[in-house]
């Protein structure tokens, strides 16, 4: 088929941005730094005391393997992670979900959950020692409390995003309302929970080391204030890659849910 | 003529300027910056600035006060304060190590016969019994931070008392203010805590003081740190400056270190006015009488030669490593400076 004189032929552009992923780009982007590092410290571009070398670092989480210490923080740090994120993020959605369906929930929550998303949850810290106490239920409540706003938040606007026509339509079938929030309301929210599963779990990694600030004796928050109490910056350095190891864990443990949750799509 | 002239003026205008600038560095005292805590026992020093000791080796002092002593360690291995007066602990020990800090002089220090820190219980866990420091193994007790002072006086205790350190659970709580929330609350058995807040709690019925450190053990807490740059090039300096400090303490020994036939601490007119101008530092917002008051109540041992004790602080890095929170290179050798104290 020849084209028409005074028409033009014109290739295909409507391809939108669409960011594959390169397996081989995040361990190579990882590597660069590393070597960046190893060669700073190794000719003397930074001076010891302000970063140890990664030898030192790698050394300092050997130790920790071998004598078994990483097991028990790590063990002490999930355990305050998974409990306080999962209080905090059923309450989250509960609420999100209410704002997102009534008037009443609406008119009153709201108000108070965007009152209460800017507290810095630290700043509570010894408000939250007088009510819980120093032991675990303290801890718990800071990773709650920090997880349970930016959930509800992405609740809420995940409900509000739904399909109006499909909720409409299922009403004039006569659709028993719990149906229609279990089979369309949920369904339709979930990459917006998904979303804020995201980063209410990046906001729980962050406030653990808050929350493991006072009377912890164990977990990667305590690891790494205790190593800058002690100016041993390798351990320090090797807390600082176990928390961002769990955080890297996590996101893959989101992406493979999300994979799951939302082959529909 | 004319141009001579202009050139003899010139000449004599530069030779002018140039003996100003000469006579002037002859002259102008060397700044030195100090990192230190608003604690009584930094008292020489807060001396020493009032009584002019520092003007008149000429140095200019200026204080930089902070509120936990790691910082003040971390300031002085950055280059931001030549000095540092505070506690000897487990960090400040690790950067010693490191080539980031020298310790050339002494400052407070555990002593039988004076004021220290004191050992309390919780109401709730002297009621169970809890009224002796032999009873503290399988107790949970509050400290600041781990490796800190209070932590090393546990190991003290312990090692005194025959048990296990690690039969005590050890909450690390970040503050003073947090210690004492904890065990008025009875969250923990017991903490150490200085005289100046132990006593206050115990007059209001929120704890029970069991032991007095001093007894237990004799211990040198605290010392001056100097940044290794200031010791290596402008050893003249430092010297100085231990010098004035020197004499401050000894103003401060013979003035609040004194006592009665009674053993109480003597409170006399000397007294009053070394701790008025203690408090001025210490207390900065009480009335003048108040502040002088707690600073004679609570006035630590300090040795008056500020020389420091090598073996206490090699006891310690040796208690701290095996304990694992110093690390094993570390050697007081390296960095403990005595020659200044001479």
């Amino acid at each position: 088929m020849s084209p028409d004189p005074g028409l033009r032929e014109v290739p295909f552009r409507g391809g939108g941005f669409a960011p594959g992923n390169r397996r081989i780009a995040a361990p190579l982007t990882f590597a660069a730094l590393v070597l960046l590092w190893w060669v700073a410290t190794a000719r003397g571009w930074v001076s010891p005391l302000a970063l140890p070398r990664p030898g030192e670092v790698a050394s300092a989480l050997a130790d920790m393997v071998a004598s078994g210490e990483i097991w028990r923080h790590l063990a002490a740090s999930v355990r305050r992670l998974v409990v306080g994120w999962a209080i905090g993020a059923s309450l989250g959605v509960a609420v999100g979900f209410a704002i997102g369906l009534s008037t009443l929930a609406r008119s009153t929550a709201l108000p108070l959950v965007s009152a209460l998303f800017p507290i810095p949850k630290i700043a509570l810290l010894p408000l939250f020692i007088v009510w819980f106490g120093i032991g675990e239920a303290s801890k718990y409540a800071t990773i709650a409390f920090g997880v349970f706003s930016p959930m509800a938040i992405a609740a809420f606007g995940g409900v509000d995003g739904v399909e109006r026509s499909l909720i409409r339509m299922a009403q004039s079938f006569g659709v028993p309302n719990r149906d229609i929030v279990r089979k369309i309301v949920l369904p339709g929210a979930m990459p917006a929970l998904l979303s804020g599963v995201r980063i209410s779990a990046s906001i729980g990694i962050i406030l653990l080391t808050a929350a493991e600030m006072i009377g912890a004796e164990h977990g990667i928050g305590a690891l790494v204030l205790s190593a800058g109490n002690l100016m041993q910056t390798d351990r320090l350095i090797a807390g600082v890659l176990i928390l961002a190891g769990l955080g890297l864990i996590v996101a893959f443990l989101i992406g493979v849910a999300e994979r799951r949750l939302l082959g529909w799509r | 003529m004319a141009r001579v002239g202009r050139r003899t003026v010139l000449a004599g205008v530069a030779a002018g300027l140039l003996a100003g600038a000469f006579g002037s560095t002859a002259f102008a005292a060397d700044k030195v910056t100090v990192g230190v805590l608003r604690f009584v026992s930094s008292g020489g020093l807060y001396l020493a600035v009032e009584r002019g000791h520092f003007a008149a080796e000429g140095l200019e002092v200026e204080l930089k006060f902070f509120e936990a002593a790691q910082p003040i360690a971390v300031a002085i291995a950055s280059g931001d304060a030549e000095f540092g007066l505070t506690g000897i602990t487990a960090g400040s020990l690790n950067l010693a190590g490191k080539g980031g800090l020298k310790i050339v002089a002494s400052q407070g220090a555990e002593k039988k016969g004076f004021i220290g820190n004191q050992l309390v219980a919780s109401n709730e866990a002297f009621g169970r019994g809890l009224d002796k420091p032999e009873k503290l193994a399988g107790a949970t007790v509050a400290i600041s931070q781990v490796g800190s002072t209070f932590h090393y006086q546990f190991g003290q205790i312990a090692a005194a008392k025959g048990f296990e350190l690690s039969k005590i659970s050890m909450k690390p709580l970040q503050s003073l203010p947090n210690m004492v929330a904890a065990v008025k609350t009875s969250q923990v058995d017991a903490t150490i805590l200085p005289t100046h807040i132990a006593g206050p709690m115990v007059d209001r019925g929120e704890a029970k003081i069991i032991a007095a450190l001093s007894d237990i053990a004799d211990y040198q807490y605290g010392a001056l740190f100097a940044a290794p740059k200031a010791v290596a090039e402008k050893r003249d300096v430092v010297q100085r400056f231990v010098r004035a400090y020197q004499k401050g303490l000894a103003d401060y020994g013979a003035s609040l270190m004194r006592s009665d036939a009674g053993g109480k601490r003597v409170a006399d007119e000397a007294a009053a006015t070394a701790a008025t101008q203690i408090a001025k530092y210490v207390y900065p917002s009480d009335p003048p009488a108040e502040g002088a008051a707690k600073v004679i109540a609570s006035a630590p041992y300090c040795d008056p030669t500020g020389k420091l004790d090598l073996a206490g602080i090699e006891a310690q890095i040796a208690w701290y490593k095996s304990e694992k929170l110093v690390d094993a290179g570390v050697d007081a050798k390296a960095f403990v400076d005595l020659s200044f104290t001479r």
